[in-house]
């Protein structure tokens, strides 16, 4: 019986696609090593850190997920990964079992990237002129 | 000026009693709706939030109504979260 488990990892706001593809690809190189299989693999996008990790105010948060057969040390093998191979990108990461029973949907906040465009409101160049109009020429401004 | 009146001892203690009794029995949400419990997890952040004070701090059960079960889940979860930055250990009150 397979244990689904799945791993959160944090890295640097600087990192490139090449460079996630490539942890994509070594992670799951490792997790094929020990004769489990990837899930998924997803990029959540950049996010405002609630603190500074590693004089980062953003990061960059990926999530894994995948099969272990019984009787591999393929999660210590990860964990030794991340301590190892992946210091420089990686700055935290989770390793968590999930329940098999619970779907494997589940919520997360909004990224950076997916949070809409903050609108210009009435203070864009053609809207504001009535605004800061005097009163006499207010009358004669078309507002839009 | 009105006259203060001074309450006899038996008096007092029952109107203390009856300042201390909270309004009503609150019930966990995550016991009387079973769904609920699914959004407690340490990916969701914006969930978890409305466990924790304006300085980070998590709420105790008998603000947050939860049961001694499902705060330990809640508790775990935020600080499971707090490791992995989404949710802040301490914060400035604004």
């Amino acid at each position: 019986m397979a244990k689904k488990y799945e791993a959160l990892m944090l890295s640097m706001p600087e990192i490139t696609s090449d460079e996630a593809k490539n942890l994509e690809m070594q992670l799951d190189k490792i997790v094929r090593a020990g004769k489990g299989t990837t899930v998924s693999f997803e990029r959540w996008g950049k996010y405002r850190l609630a603190y500074d990790v590693n004089k980062n105010e953003y990061g960059v948060y990926f999530l894994m997920r995948f099969d272990v057969p019984k009787g591999t040390n393929l999660v210590q093998d990860l964990k030794t990964a991340f301590k190892v191979k992946f210091n420089n990108i990686v700055m935290r990461d989770m390793i968590s079992v999930l329940d098999p029973k619970q779907p494997l949907t589940y919520q997360r906040p909004r990224s950076l990237e997916e949070a809409p465009a903050r609108e210009e409101g009435f203070l864009k160049e053609g809207r504001s002129s009535a605004f800061f109009a005097s009163a006499d020429e207010r009358e004669d401004i078309d507002v839009e | 000026m009105t006259k203060k009146i001074k309450l006899k001892i038996s008096a007092r203690l029952v109107k203390k009693r009856s300042r201390r009794a909270g309004s009503g029995r609150k019930v966990c949400r995550f016991c009387s709706d079973k769904e609920q419990i699914h959004s407690v997890d340490y990916k969701n952040a914006t969930f978890l939030k409305g466990f924790l004070t304006e300085r980070g701090k998590i709420l105790p059960s008998r603000i947050s109504g939860a049961c001694a079960r499902h705060q330990r889940a809640i508790s775990q979860e935020i600080r499971k979260s707090r490791v992995m930055a989404l949710l802040p250990y301490s914060g400035p009150a604004f």
